[in-house]
């Protein structure tokens, strides 16, 4: 057994190496670097010389950065509206993005012009995409609002008010998000066999018992993927933030990579920056562990 | 039959119904950002929002190409995405074979350490990075924004996911024959995958051509840089012209909505994650 | 077989594609220059003495975002008529978006790849300075001509005592008034003896034209606010920049002032109002009678405002107070050719053409002053009261010379968004900014 794993390792090396390569140059090293600027108070202004003893006498703080982060209310707050996005954003997300996928289940005349349609945002990039909806959200002529009048409802002031401005932003990641999703749950329901279907329609199940009996199950491999991954995307959203609502109203949006950014580039605390970002590492890691071991209770493998 | 024909049309009716509105959800921003490409600068802030342009002009795409060698830019990204999609492609392919049939100690940890790189935002390690690339010699040169596709582990991850599905009879079939696991991937298992495969191609080619931030401070020579980059150019401290970032962005999706029909014949059955029919 | 050479093919072209991109490292190994003690690179239009010493070839990398408001043609213009003057040296001008400069440039600087020399607002001067990554030029200034750059421009760019950085552009704030509005409610134009009491008796007679009307458009902002405070005797920090003094009762009182044309008699629009529209957005529509903003609008303004309009020295309260935004050109404190990005930087900052150019792109005024470039200031109309832009400079209030100001502005900033929405009071406001501020940021270091 020894040798076969050794064996494999050998035989395995070739085919890991440029990975593993782009890992150690692209990854590693400079995630090692960030993790050392972490414990300093570098400003990322002067030329970085990891490597001299002076550039530590100088900058060492040690835990400095952790202790502030953890004792301001800044980061909580950033957390907090994070969770917004995500409570808003994750449920709503599956939800059109399985309803995409279920509609194009069946092939029909058009739905290859449809795919194609609900793919267009994913490939936009978000400085277009952003600019779209900061007009679409406009409180007074924008288009959203004008269709809320129609059917009676005021809108809201969306990225003008600090109470619906991530409810904003929540509504531009769907719109970019759902034909990616969509695709892949519909990838998933394609492999859905139909016999269980037909199965279960001898039997006299209705639509919903059958979405929830076998769709759902069986689609759960690829429920989780998408969700460890949509969940992963969201604590780190920065570019639909940025460019929509600048942290704003009042600190509203504000999240932890927009404040990553600002102080890495803007406050000239790359040391800080650096320090927000393990303790962001850490938190995704934690939930993404939490997830994997979660999976066994609700994800099914076989078939 | 008479149930089974009026459930047929039932069906039909709210098929369109649904793609009609989730599609004019999708349209409707769109059609903003080609009407506000086609308006004069004045027109774009008037309001209310005119949703039929009274005044119809070129100008803004006119301004694009004048502001700089706009066949240069547009080839600059060409040349980078093709070859980050290519590497990529065959980095991810063979990484995913290993994690998938290849038994190897500290298998699980190692995918697992490239899942976790994922949770790190990249304006963190932007300024080491930019000292590792710089101090080997290549600021402004393509190597240093391909590179990066050595190691892409949304790649690997979608692809060890539909290398897992493969019977192992496969590969045990041609060791058999005595083909090396080089030949088995390349020969074998990427062409059974071609779905999986095309899907991280689109989706490779769709990141790289829209990345900014890495192009941004790696390619900063006029000649060298890419679309993205060379649109953000545009916005001076005073100057902001909606029109002419519109026109820009609606001819950065031109090139990746072709690539996307190209390959989406590959997988018309959507992307498929944890199978292969037969 | 022919699936493997297609492969083969691909790397090949990949990899050709790699070395044809791959540029030369820029010449950062070439000899410095031999320093020159008395060499003269006077301002144009007099002719410039020639270059004394043979020296090594040179090149020498310029940053800069100005050059997109229109400047590109002339910077090169001007690149040609230096490096004609100064053989020896090449210029390689790099002109970055203005929305990522800063990151670009930082990250260039931390990465030991800094450009010889770059431009950089006032803000950021003071935290490059302060890190130390500024060249001191206090040596080499000896040839500027201080009729041509004022002696207290070169001396805003000094830090601790030492000049680093030269002067490039600047701007000031103005009011901006809709005179066909005033017109139509029969009042008198505003002037340089108007008070804040005087623009809201304006504001409430303008607004009472029409329900979408609005008195006055004036951001409130921490950009806004330092200098406004002035307006009212107060400031944002004290006199040796040691302490916060955010929360002071005449600061309140300024707030105050701020948020009632908003919340109250709502002769400012509310940020919902205002919806994805910014204050020239609003202004331009012509149903708001005055606004406070830079002279960089005139340009915008003369194409888009189908009004007449005029402007004049932006009222105070107990005094006045305007804005001095500068933008200004140093040399990087790490490179090997000082003296030869120095001459460069001296030549932009002193020359005649991009005087002349800035002018006629009439966005900022360039520090440098010549007479006929004045002269075409000041008749390009509108506005015609050109001459309040210059009255202004009498007046000026820079902003805090803190590294941090930065952070400072964004804290700040959220506690001036919220009361401006009504959500805190203006006291409440200001005492959180205080006390935030005082936790965060570290005057003392």
């Amino acid at each position: 057994m020894k040798n076969k794993n050794s064996k494999g390792l050998l035989t395995a090396l070739p085919f890991l190496m440029p990975s593993i390569g782009g890992f150690l140059l692209i990854s590693l090293i400079p995630i090692l670097f960030s993790l050392a600027l972490s414990l300093t108070s570098y400003s990322g202004l002067k030329g970085l010389d990891i490597f001299s003893a002076e550039f530590w006498q100088q900058n060492f703080v040690g835990f400095e950065n952790y202790q502030k982060i953890f004792s301001g209310s800044e980061f909580w707050d950033s957390l907090l509206h994070i969770g917004y996005f995500i409570i808003l954003y994750i449920p709503l997300m599956l939800a059109s993005s399985l309803g995409i996928a279920t509609l194009l289940n069946k092939p029909r005349k058009g739905s290859v012009f449809f795919r194609v349609l609900f793919y267009i945002p994913v490939l936009t990039s978000w400085v277009a995409g952003a600019i779209i909806w900061r007009w679409v959200l406009d409180p007074q002529y924008g288009v959203l609002n004008d269709l809320l009048a129609k059917v009676g409802i005021q809108g809201p002031g969306w990225l003008q008010d600090g109470n619906w401005a991530m409810v904003g932003i929540v509504l531009a990641s769907v719109w970019k998000d759902m034909g990616f999703y969509g695709l892949i749950f519909l990838g998933g329901l394609k492999n859905i066999n139909p016999e269980y279907y037909e199965a279960a329609q001898m039997d006299g199940a209705g639509k919903t018992q059958k979405f929830f009996k076998i769709t759902m199950p069986l689609l759960s491999p690829i429920i989780y993927f998408a969700l460890v991954l949509s969940l992963i995307n969201a604590f780190m959203i920065f570019a639909q933030v940025m460019i929509m609502t600048g942290g704003g109203p009042y600190g509203s949006t504000e999240v932890i990579v927009e404040r990553i950014y600002n102080y890495a580039f803007h406050y000239h605390k790359m040391g800080y920056a650096s320090a927000l970002s393990w303790i962001l590492f850490a938190i995704v890691f934690v939930l993404t562990f939490i997830q994997q071991k979660a999976q066994k209770k609700w994800v099914n493998y076989d078939a | 039959m008479m149930l089974k024909k009026s459930n047929n049309i039932f069906g039909a009716v709210r098929f369109y119904v649904f793609a009609l509105i989730i599609g004019l959800l999708i349209a409707v921003p769109f059609y903003w950002m080609a009407i506000t490409s086609l308006k004069t600068e004045s027109a774009v802030l008037t309001y209310p929002i005119e949703w039929i342009p009274t005044e119809v002009t070129l100008e803004n795409y006119a301004s694009l190409f004048s502001s700089f060698s706009f066949g240069r830019i547009v080839l600059n990204s060409c040349i980078v995405s093709v070859a980050y999609t290519f590497v990529a492609l065959v980095s991810c392919c063979m990484a995913a074979f290993a994690f998938a049939k290849l038994p190897f100690r500290g298998r699980d940890t190692i995918l697992k350490i490239f899942i976790a790189t994922l949770m790190i935002p990249a304006q963190s390690t932007l300024v080491p990075l930019f000292m590792i690339f710089n101090g080997m010699g290549l600021t402004n040169s393509y190597f240093s924004v391909i590179l990066p596709s050595l190691f892409r582990v949304t790649g690997i991850f979608m692809l060890v996911q539909n290398m897992k599905t493969i019977p192992n009879d496969y590969i045990d079939a041609a060791r058999i024959d005595g083909a090396s696991y080089f030949k088995i991937l390349f020969r074998i298992i990427v062409p059974l995958l071609g779905p999986a495969v095309a899907t991280v191609g689109i989706i490779t080619f769709m990141d790289s051509w829209n990345e900014y931030l890495w192009p941004l401070v790696m390619l900063t020579d006029t000649d060298m840089m890419t679309l993205p980059v060379a649109l953000s150019t545009l916005s001076g401290m005073y100057e902001r012209n909606f029109g002419v970032q519109m026109a820009g962005s609606l001819i950065s999706i031109i090139p990746i909505v072709i690539v996307y029909l190209a390959a989406q014949r590959r997988f018309k059955d959507g992307l498929s994650l944890g199978g292969i029919k037969g | 077989m022919k699936k493997r050479l297609l492969i083969v093919f691909m790397v090949l072209a990949m990899v050709a594609s790699m070395f044809a991109g791959c540029q030369a490292a820029p010449a950062g190994q070439d000899t410095p220059d031999a320093p020159s003690a008395d060499e003269q690179v006077s301002a144009a239009p007099e002719e410039p003495t020639e270059s004394e010493e043979s020296e090594e070839p040179v090149t020498i990398s310029f940053v800069n975002y100005s050059a997109i408001e229109g400047n590109a043609e002339t910077i090169d213009r001007m690149k040609e008529t230096f490096e004609a003057q100064n053989p020896n040296i090449t210029v390689e001008i790099e002109t970055l978006g203005y929305d990522d400069y800063y990151t670009q440039l930082q990250t260039r600087i931390a990465g030991s790849n800094a450009p010889d020399c770059f431009e950089l607002e006032f803000g950021p001067f003071v935290s490059f300075a302060d890190e130390g990554v500024l060249y001191d030029i206090s040596s080499m200034m000896s040839g500027i001509d201080t009729n041509v750059v004022s002696q207290s421009s070169l001396d805003a760019f000094k830090y601790n005592g030492a000049n680093v950085a030269l002067p490039y552009s600047y701007s000031t704030c103005i009011l901006v008034y809709n005179k066909d509005l005033f017109d139509e409610a029969g009042i008198a134009y505003p002037d340089d003896t108007w008070t804040w009491e005087d623009i809201n008796t304006a504001g409430e007679a303008i607004k009472a034209l029409g329900d979408d009307h609005y008195g006055i458009i004036q951001p409130v902002s921490t950009y806004e606010l330092f200098k406004v405070v002035a307006q009212n005797g107060g400031s944002l920090l004290n006199e040796d920049n040691t302490q916060f003094t955010v929360n002071s009762p005449e600061n309140v009182e300024t707030l105050t002032y701020l948020c009632d044309r908003i919340l109250n008699t709502n002769i400012a629009p509310t940020a919902q109002q205002m919806g994805s529209l910014d204050e020239w957005g609003v202004f331009m529509q012509g149903n708001t009678g005055m606004i406070v903003t830079g002279i960089w609008c005139f340009t915008r303004f003369a194409e888009e405002c189908d009004f007449a309009w005029d402007i004049c020295v932006e009222p105070g309260n107990k005094a006045k107070a305007t804005h001095y935004f500068a933008n200004g050109l140093a040399v990087s404190g790490s490179t090997q050719k000082a003296e030869a990005a120095y001459k460069w930087i001296e030549f932009l900052s002193t020359g005649h053409d991009m005087a002349m150019a800035r002018v006629e792109a009439g966005w900022e005024l360039p520090c440098a002053s010549y007479d006929d470039v004045l002269a075409l200031y000041l008749e390009t109309t509108p506005p015609d009261n050109k001459q309040a832009v210059f009255d202004s400079l009498e007046y000026v209030v820079s902003q805090p010379k803190i590294t941090e100001f930065s952070q400072m502005g964004d804290i700040l900033n959220t506690e001036l968004q919220a009361a401006t929405a009504g959500q805190k009071t203006p006291q409440q406001a200001l005492d959180d900014a205080q006390a935030e501020l005082e936790t965060v940021i570290d005057l003392t270091d």
